[in-house]
């Protein structure tokens, strides 16, 4: 990619970074297949735990598949950056001219794309399973639209600080990063069950647009900041 | 313009863009009530179902709470000023559980209108004062807190 | 004006500050805890309606307070640390953390003595006391982080750009806990003015809060001479003074 000439604009930058990554995750199909299996598989654990009961599962359920989609797209982000750290390609576009928070936003992007996507694809399924009221399922996938590409925007600060850190830096990460999604969970959560409630959920729904877009513009340039550490480091 | 600077200047465009979207999400959010809790005058109004779960806001009315001398179960009455509802709870009551305090309880009616709560929570305000100084406020009507308006607005906005 | 800055970044003279400033702070916190203590436990009264148990503000606030004022001193720092690169700043957060932490632990557990009179339970997710536990885990986060990565400088760096992402976060987090709490436990009377007390209660509580701050000026100070050594191992300053018997 440091190959492509200056005047290459931004967009033209995070499309051919966007092809290059989906082309390298299609070939793995782990990396995108693993996070929405170990997302249904949390769900399903959930009425083994506390009972089948409709009344009981409906209560919880926008609570759950929040809690679980924030933990599949948390685990799934451990290696966001560290195959490249691995194999140079980081060094290389901390090295160019390119914008590295440009890089990093086609990076999440993708990521985004293959694991948190398949998240909102299986989550009106989920919902019926769990006896979620059929008004909620609209705003439940909304919630999570919003909400996993915020998880994976402030999800990347976390994994770009670790990944120097070898054995134990998923769980490292997820210490870092989990209390910092929190907001997201409080909104997301809030939106489902306001919705499944018969309540107006549209003020939740405009905070997790507020998050998504401080996210967007924040968070990119924090984690460029903790790659060039990184890539400092090793 | 270097195409370095220009693009450079471009970011910080975006950036400021995504902080001014964030702004106007976060005043629209404001804007838009968030409801709480039902009030006794909607539960008498009919706009719920019997048997789903939902929270009750109100102030215990003076002199309607009637102990059970067997066991933990407490009756009392909760207003908007408006309407009354009966509660029934079986349980411990928090402290500062009292007459004419503001309290939310959660749980569900049953079929002859009365609510059964499963939970009943009141909240200490933050007046901290000698139990004199709380007389002599009392007596000349001027006690924080209970002065507060408890009107039939349920409606908060955070 | 260099030259000062100079002086002032220079170990051996933090150093020797550190070291003149220590026993300051720790008398002038002894003093203000010990009176503070006096006069809220003996002096003052009880509570119109909380009784004696409202006595742990004395304790509560204080610790509460200074669990935020030493992440803003640690983030501050850390943000002085990745512009300036001055190792000074890095130790002063690194100093901090800890302190912090247990500040922010001393205010959970005696936020849960209070919520057993007053609430009836040890523990009730209640806004305040939620914000803290999420920022404990935070402090835990920064200290997990900083151990974990082996090499000094990278860590540090790390660890700063983490501080500085946290309190841009720290407002957010505590903004939505306030939010999910008035959804979920409604206080039916807020009132909209300041909290109020009484000058008897006041007096004591602000005494506190001064020692408090103190406190942590004192380990700070304490923390930030052993930080100065480690990085200074080798150094002929530091063998002196070890020479010398005067660590």
């Amino acid at each position: 990619m440091d190959s492509l000439p200056l005047s290459t604009g931004l967009l033209a930058l995070f499309r051919s970074l966007l092809t290059r990554e989906l082309a390298v995750a299609i070939r793995s199909p782990g990396q995108w297949l693993n996070p929405i299996l170990f997302f249904i598989i949390v769900i399903t654990l959930f009425p083994l735990g506390v009972g089948p009961g409709p009344n009981t599962l409906s209560i919880i359920a926008p609570g759950i598949i929040w809690v679980s989609a924030l933990l599949s797209v948390m685990l799934s982000l451990q290696s966001l950056f560290y195959d490249d750290l691995h194999n140079g390609s980081l060094e290389q576009f901390v090295l160019s001219a390119q914008p590295l928070s440009v890089v990093v936003l086609a990076k999440v992007f993708a990521w985004w794309i293959l694991g948190g996507l398949p998240l909102l694809l299986v989550s009106p399924l989920l919902a019926i399973l769990m006896h979620l009221p059929a008004s909620a399922i609209p705003v439940l996938v909304l919630s999570l639209l919003l909400g996993t590409l915020t998880l994976i925007l402030v999800g990347a600060i976390g994994a770009a600080l670790t990944a120097t850190v070898g054995n134990g830096g998923g769980i490292l990460m997820s210490l870092l990063v989990l209390p910092l999604t929190v907001p997201v969970l409080i909104f997301g959560s809030g939106a489902v069950q306001a919705a499944a409630l018969q309540m107006p959920a549209g003020g939740h729904l405009s905070l997790l647009v507020a998050l998504l877009a401080l996210a967007l513009s924040l968070a990119p340039v924090a984690t460029a900041a903790a790659l060039r550490v990184a890539v400092s480091a090793s | 313009m270097t195409p370095k600077r220009k693009q450079r200047l471009m970011l910080v465009a975006l950036m400021l863009v995504g902080v001014s979207v964030a702004v106007v999400f976060l005043l629209k959010a404001f804007n838009s009530n968030i409801m709480l809790f039902k009030s006794p005058s909607d539960i008498v109004a009919g706009d719920i179902q019997e048997g789903s779960r939902f929270r009750i806001g109100g102030m215990v009315v003076e002199g309607s709470v009637k102990r059970n001398d067997t066991d933990l179960s407490v009756e009392f009455q909760l207003t908007d000023t408006a309407n009354k509802v009966p509660v029934t709870f079986t349980g411990i009551l928090p402290d500062l559980f009292s007459e004419g305090q503001g309290i939310v309880a959660m749980g569900s009616l049953n079929n002859s209108g009365t609510f059964v709560a499963s939970e009943v929570l009141a909240k200490h305000d933050e007046n901290y004062m000698p139990p004199e100084v709380a007389d002599a406020l009392k007596k000349a009507g001027k006690m924080p807190g209970t002065s507060v308006n408890y009107g039939g607005s349920t409606v908060v906005q955070p | 004006m260099f030259k000062w800055i100079h002086r002032f970044g220079s170990s051996p003279f933090v150093y020797r500050t550190a070291n003149w400033l220590a026993p300051v702070f720790g008398i002038g916190a002894a003093v203000c805890i010990l009176v503070g203590l006096y006069l809220g436990l003996v002096v003052a009264p009880a509570d119109y309606e909380q009784g004696d148990s409202y006595r742990i503000i004395f304790v509560h606030v204080p610790s509460a307070w200074m669990s935020m004022f030493v992440y803003m001193v640690m983030a501050t720092s850390s943000a002085v640390f990745l512009i300036w690169r001055m190792k000074l700043a890095d130790i002063v957060a690194w100093a901090s953390a800890p302190i912090g932490a247990s500040f922010t632990l001393i205010a959970l557990l005696t936020g849960a003595f209070w919520g057993k009179p007053m609430w009836g339970t040890y523990w009730i997710w209640d806004a305040r006391l939620t914000s803290e536990l999420l920022l404990l885990f935070i402090y835990l986060g920064y200290m997990a982080l900083r151990s974990s990565i082996e090499q000094p400088q990278t860590a540090a760096r790390a660890a700063a750009i983490l501080a500085v992402v946290g309190v841009v976060n720290i407002p957010i987090i505590h903004f939505s806990v306030e939010w999910w709490n008035t959804l979920h436990q409604p206080a039916t009377i807020t009132k909209l003015d300041k909290p109020s007390m009484h000058i008897s209660m006041l007096r004591p509580l602000l005494l506190m809060v001064a020692g408090f701050q103190l406190l942590y000026f004192h380990q700070l100070m304490v923390r930030v001479k052993t930080g100065i050594l480690q990085r200074e191992a080798r150094t002929a300053w530091v063998a002196e003074l070890v020479a010398d018997n005067r660590v």
